[in-house]
């Protein structure tokens, strides 16, 4: 350390004692135009045995302590390099520790994680929600697509608390060190812009050497420090990279995004989701963005230019916006009208199947489509197709093993038409049939229909119900899951019917 | 259309055809009006410059950026329409200037700015009415701001500067900043007007639908900005962002996102919404925040400090301004991640609006271009909300993005991730599953599977399956092999803690042991390698190996909880129970609050300093207990209180669940036979660390639990002092928590037992067994009990299944020796007496696996 720095650290540390309070603003901006004083302040911290470095950590902790914001930043810059400090020896178990480090982020933390009365301070915030109206927006232009059960289910603005309460706490141990200093730099990140480039070059560095101490990746970073491994945690390295974040928007492309690499290989070797989400996140968005304009001014690299207004996508794409009234056409002609019928859907959307059932019954898996709609619709034309299903057994049982046997012989004829068969064909209005048509997704109405039209000359003096009991038992067989046992007889009535996902 | 209209009518539909673009209708209306008022002609000129002049700009658009060139044959009759429409003079004031800014017009899109300027200051624009002026006015005022600001651009600033040029740099350089505030204004002033020129037309639009509805008029999207809408639009706050002044920027997109929404602007909100949040996320930070509703600071670090001074203050003010949202209750955004999201949000679903779903070659540009506006709000979505640890709602914004998901491995690995945060382990598998398919070289996707399927799904097979994956990448999961080993051998180490019959035991033992082997081989700096090789050589009771081992984990990670407390562990197990209740109080002032060591400590402390201690020491658990759970915050409420607050709200619940073993609290190795119990358990903790991620993920389940578990322990020291009185109040707490318990029914066995009632006692063990049937305590406990019955053989059957769950628990084997010698089988005895014998001589204080096995 050269004399001369010395002799600035020595003069920063004796005046702010004679200062009187009234001059502690204007002290504070003066600091930026001392050029020599912050390098001088970052070399006492690196070199860990300096005799400064006490009086020095005393005095960034008064400084923190003033409530001034500009000396409380004066501090903060400092603080990536302290963490690195701190951190590098405690992998290294010198015992030659550094007390007064550990003593400043202590204190910074402890004076940090409580409000101006003492109480345990609560970091929130409102998570916004598109239901709400806001100066951005009005809810009913946004359409029902985006109020979707999720935001429904938090209807209004919640706030949500990200950070605290915390312990005060006395002493460093392994089990509190990262939650310490996870809070730290909550602190720092919160002050980002007022960081200098300094700052944020030695919180890249921070990020790197935590990240690859011991791991075969430091060689390739030529980076020979102490190589033991350093242990972290995920939401750690969450906080890294939201500061790496903003020193590689902001002029330190080049070590920040060495350092997102490193953290992201940390956060794989380590299988923490978070760090590796947020990561992931940050790569492929600036994975197009420009970062060329790396003047070495350190110019913010926010540009923006003039986009054209009119929508990029062709007008006869199918898009989520024009299926929308496609799909509501198709599900107008279901009939929901009796809230009777409402209700069984609901039911069928808490998972309960209504009626006895037996155990071994499966819900059924329908795969027609990936509308939510649908599917219960689809679960809906199901139980009455086993309704359907216990008729046709209560009559089998009367009618005995003739009408089966025509059932089935018509059964194989059916099999055979349905594949020639067009979505065009008119469905007959008829009473239940025409019910269970109409819920029936495309498949089944299909097979229905040609039930109906194959069934209908030998059946004509036949109810419409018993035209859609035909229409069920050959469902049944058609799908291949059951198929009339000769001794139902003996069956319960109510017939389970699996559906497979092969519809 | 032929039919005479009257004039008036004739007039409002040049104006309802002026202000919707539709030049091509215009020439057969100058007809028909020429034919009505000759004194009308001049008019007549005007329209048909005016609509020669659009259809010319709408055949060739100006792109942006180039900058026009010359004169143009097509445009030469404009020009003839124009000056003759000027010339004459016989037009109403208001056509004058219509004409004038046509004029204007039409000299910059030919080139000749300077006129165009000359032509803009003889009009006055800003005397020009917004009140009560026709839309297509309005349009005309908003692209003559526009085309004015890109004049006074092209047109160098030295010709006002001319006369001061001797009086040197400053003023020049002032004459300059007062220019750059000049086309600042202009373009502000023409988005505003432009906004509401918008605003406006819509509500003529939607009025004139209502009002004629069998004519389709042209639907909305067809209107596009054109040119000098778009930059009047946009180039004021490209300038501000371009001179480094973000304030003034992102004040500027504040307004234009204020303004309510009209149909053409919805492409132009969502890339600003977009911007402006990226602008909030990457170069704002909460102590440079200030809300929409503030004014901006004066200074800012987020200027460009070389350019500080050039900052201008909005100094303008029109008659008329574009709606903004308003009305009560209105949310504003506090904080700079608030309003990131809703920005997003607000994106997010117009980029959803979008998503093109048709999967056919000719819409594959579409698709890639809904796809990336669609995925760059999702990253930045991420990004806030990952900040925020709202990792449950990231899950619900990623799910909706899986619309354009298909064959996209950036979208569904961060699913499976966001999902993983967000504890949801069932579904993170299955989505891992699709990231596998779609990446197959990737070992950390695996890796990530495994430390599901191991740590709170607890499916072993589904585990195997994914760690041998990794293995099967041989040399290219690089650093990720010895992972894979890892991972292998903690599925066959729990597997071997599930399985019921000893040979698969021993197999799976014997199985885990290889695959740790080969992790500490491959990657001899890894201290969990070598611990886990330590604790299983430990589970099979290779007490000197597992020492070794964990000396060596010890040496590469010095402060690892779980190194300590094995190291403590096994020095029990060779009886030098002083030494381990140093580590463990050594590893105790590294982790303070750390219940699995305070377990181990109560346990040890009664062994060698008494009772007395081991019981001050559950008094202080209490407390810490207290203080770690008990930070309630009363201002705060809603979701994401303290922990306890939720607690006591997951408290109903509590009825329906069960104690895992506390003295063999496997946290995080369930045996099978009480995973069904422990299903409860783990939705509640999913639930309670989807409320709020910073809760300690990876400390106890539930806090009730804890509380349960301290009491119990507390219970096992009375019940050693022989103090049934105090033991009943102890179990009594923990019975509050968890009624139904088998360890609180075999706590209460065994005080039935200390008060002599054998009857009472089994009642407690059959009613422990029959909720957890392999919970070995309680079997040798009953098997005891039966023995005293002299009901020698089911005593030997419980033993036996005993030791068939167990078979390294000694007094199991030593209760079956004494079964087996009361029946006169004294060499089946001796056996047993042997094995009871060899077992205790390794056997720890607690069982080893309550070291929990996690990856």
């Amino acid at each position: 350390m050269l004399a001369m720095d010395q002799g600035v650290v020595e003069e920063w540390l004796s005046e702010f004692k004679t200062l009187p309070d009234s001059a502690v603003s204007t002290y504070a901006a003066s600091l930026k135009e001392k050029g020599s004083l912050v390098p001088a302040l970052y070399k006492v911290i690196r070199e860990n045995y300096s005799d400064l470095l006490e009086p020095v950590c005393h005095q960034l902790f008064e400084f923190y302590r003033s409530g001034e914001p500009q000396l409380q930043r004066f501090t903060l810059q400092f603080l990536p390099e302290l963490l690195w400090s701190l951190l590098s020896v405690s992998a290294a178990r010198d015992p030659h520790t550094s007390g007064c480090i550990e003593a400043l982020l202590l204190g910074i933390y402890n004076l940090e994680i409580v409000d101006k009365d003492g109480q345990s301070k609560v970091l929130s915030f409102t998570v916004p929600s598109l239901c709400k109206p806001s100066v951005y927006h009005e809810p009913s232009a946004i359409g029902s697509m985006a109020l979707t059960e999720g935001a429904l289910a938090n209807h209004g603005l919640s706030r949500v608390v990200y950070s605290g309460p915390h312990l005060q706490r006395e002493t460093f141990t392994a089990q509190n060190r990262f939650e310490v200093l996870t809070f730290l730099l909550l602190c720092y990140n919160a002050a980002l812009s007022y960081m200098t480039s300094t700052s944020l070059q030695s919180l890249c560095q921070l990020s790197s050497r935590v990240c690859i101490c011991g791991y075969p990746r430091q060689q390739m970073r030529r980076y020979k420090g102490i190589s033991t491994r350093l242990t972290v945690t995920s939401e750690f390295l969450v906080q890294l990279i939201t500061g790496i974040h903003y020193a590689l928007c902001n002029g330190e492309v080049e070590l920040g995004s060495k350092a997102l690499d490193d953290v992201l290989y940390r956060a794989q070797l380590e299988l923490f989701p978070e760090a590796l989400l947020v990561g992931n996140a940050i790569k492929s968005s600036l994975h197009g963005a420009a970062l060329k304009s790396n003047n070495k001014e350190g110019a913010r690299s926010i540009q923006v230019e003039i986009t054209p207004t009119s929508s990029r996508i062709s007008r006869n794409a199918v898009t989520s916006l024009s299926i929308r009234g496609h799909r509501w056409k198709r599900h107008d002609a279901v009939d929901l009208g009796s809230p009777d019928e409402l209700m069984d859907i609901s039911e069928l959307d808490e998972g309960v199947w209504p009626g006895g059932v037996g155990p071994d019954m499966t819900p059924p898996t329908i795969t027609i489509s990936n509308s939510v709609t649908t599917l219960n619709l689809g679960a809906k034309a199901m139980k009455k197709c086993r309704l359907g299903g216990r008729t046709s057994k209560d009559k089998d049982k009367e009618a005995g093993p003739l009408t089966t046997g025509r059932a089935a012989s018509e059964n194989t004829e059916l099999s055979v038409k349905r594949l020639t068969l067009t979505s065009s064909q008119s469905v007959p209005k008829a009473g239940a049939l025409t019910s269970l048509t109409r819920t029936a997704s495309a498949v089944f109405s299909r097979s229905f229909e040609q039930v109906a039209s194959g069934n209908a000359p030998p059946a004509s003096n036949h109810t419409a119900s018993e035209a859609g009991r035909y229409s069920c038992s050959l469902q049944e067989e058609g799908l291949g899951y059951l198929s009339p046992a000769p001794n139902h007889t003996q069956r319960s009535p109510s017939i389970s019917v699996h559906l497979g996902s092969d519809l | 259309m032929t039919a005479r209209k009257s004039g008036s009518r004739l007039e409002t539909e040049i104006e309802r055809c002026r202000s919707e673009c539709q030049w091509d209708k215009i020439p057969e209306l100058v007809r028909q009006l020429s034919a009505k008022l000759i004194s009308n002609d001049d008019l007549g000129e005007l329209l048909l410059g005016e609509c020669k002049l659009q259809t010319y700009l709408k055949e060739n658009p100006i792109k942006q950026g180039a900058s026009p060139r010359g004169p143009r044959p097509k445009l030469v009759e404009v020009r003839k329409h124009l000056t003759a429409a000027l010339d004459r003079g016989n037009l109403k004031p208001d056509y004058l200037q219509e004409a004038s800014l046509l004029m204007a017009k039409l000299c910059y899109v030919e080139g000749e700015y300077r006129d165009a300027l000359g032509h803009y200051s003889r009009v006055s624009l800003d005397d020009m009415q917004l009140a009560g002026a026709p839309v297509y006015r309005l349009s005309m005022i908003a692209e003559a701001y526009a085309t004015k600001g890109l004049c006074l651009e092209k047109v160098p600033a030295a010709s006002p500067s001319l006369t001061n040029k001797n009086t040197g740099s400053p003023l020049s350089n002032r004459s300059t900043t007062e220019r750059e505030q000049e086309i600042i204004t202009c373009y502000e002033k023409s988005g505003d007007i432009a906004l509401l020129y918008l605003q406006e037309a819509e509500k003529a639009l939607s009025a004139g639908i209502q009002n004629r509805s069998p004519k389709p008029g042209p639907t909305a999207q067809d209107q596009e900005l054109g040119y000098f809408l778009e930059t009047g639009l946009q180039r004021a706050h490209v300038i501000h962002f371009k001179n480094g002044n973000l304030t003034q920027g992102v004040g500027r997109f504040r307004e234009i996102l204020r303004a309510v929404e009209t149909r053409t602007t919805q492409n132009l909100r969502m890339t600003i919404a977009r911007q402006l949040a990226e602008i909030l996320l990457r170069g704002m930070c909460e102590q440079s925040y200030w809300s929409p509703l503030e004014d901006p600071p004066t200074v800012s670090p987020l200027d460009d400090p070389t350019r500080q001074g050039h900052t201008h203050s909005k100094n303008y003010s029109l008659s008329r301004r574009p709606r903004v949202y308003s009305g009560e209750n209105l949310f504003c955004p506090q904080e700079n991640t608030e309003e990131a999201l809703l920005l997003l949000l607000i994106s997010e679903s117009m980029a959803n609006r979008d998503a093109v779903l048709s999967r056919i070659p000719e819409h594959n540009n579409d698709r890639i271009i809904s796809l990336q506006s669609a995925s760059v709000v999702y990253d930045l979505l991420t990004i806030a909300l990952g900040r925020r640890g709202q990792y449950e709602m990231l899950s619900e914004c990623l799910e909706r993005a899986m619309k354009f998901a298909f064959e996209e491995f950036h979208l569904w690995y961060q699913l499976a991730l966001s999902l993983m945060a967000a504890g949801k382990s069932a579904r993170a598998v299955k989505v891992l599953k699709e990231c596998i398919r779609l990446k197959p070289d990737d070992p950390t996707i695996p890796l990530l599977a495994v430390k599901l399927c191991i740590g709170p799904l607890h499916w072993l097979d589904e585990g195997e399956c994914f760690a041998k994956m990794v293995i099967d990448m041989g040399e290219k999961a690089a650093e990720f092999r010895a992972k894979g080993y890892l991972a292998i051998g903690l599925v066959y180490s729990l597997k071997a803690t599930d399985a019921s019959l000893r040979s698969t035991q021993e197999d799976y033992q014997r199985k885990a042991l290889g695959a740790f082997q080969r992790a500490q081989s491959l990657s001899p700096t890894d201290h969990l390698a070598a611990f886990y090789l330590a604790l299983q050589l430990a589970v099979s009771r290779q007490i000197p190996e597992a020492l070794g081992y964990v000396r060596q984990a010890l040496q590469l990670q010095g402060d690892d909880v779980h190194s300590l407390h094995l190291l403590a562990l096994l020095l029990s197990a060779q009886k030098h129970y002083h030494d381990g209740l140093n580590i463990i109080e050594m590893a105790l002032s590294e982790y303070p609050e750390n219940f699995n060591l305070l377990y181990t400590k109560v346990k040890l402390e009664a062994m060698c300093r008494g009772p007395e201690e081991a019981l001050l020491t559950c008094k202080h658990m209490l407390q810490i207990w207290k203080s770690f759970y008990n930070l309630t915050n009363p201002s705060d409420s809603g979701r994401g209180s303290s922990l306890l607050d939720r607690a006591i709200a997951d408290r109903r619940q509590l009825n329906a669940m069960t104690l895992p073993d506390f003295s063999d609290p496997e946290t995080g190795s369930v045996h099978a036979t009480s995973i069904a119990a422990s299903r409860v358990e783990q939705a509640l903790s999913e639930v309670a660390s989807s409320l709020q991620s910073s809760a300690p993920k990876h400390g106890p389940l539930h806090p009730w639990m804890t509380l349960a578990q301290i009491w119990l322990h507390a219970a096992e020291v009375y019940i050693g002092m022989s103090k049934p009185a105090e033991a009943t109040a102890c179990t009594q707490e923990a019975a509050n928590l968890f009624p139904t318990s088998h360890n609180v029914l075999y706590m209460r066995g065994q005080i039935a037992e200390l008060r002599g009632n054998i009857d009472e006692a089994k009642r407690w063990y059959e009613e422990a067994l029959s909720i957890n049937p392999t919970h070995v305590k309680t079997m040798q406990r009953l098997g005891l009990i039966l023995h005293q019955l002299q009901r020698y053989s089911l005593s030997e059957k419980v033993l036996r299944d005993a030791v068939q769950v167990n078979s390294t628990a000694h007094d199991v084997w030593n209760s079956l020796g004494e079964v087996l010698q009361a029946q006169g089988n004294a060499a089946a005895a001796t056996e047993c007496f042997l094995t009871a014998l060899e077992l205790e001589a390794s056997s720890p204080i607690l069982p080893f696996t309550i070291i929990p096995r996690a990856l």
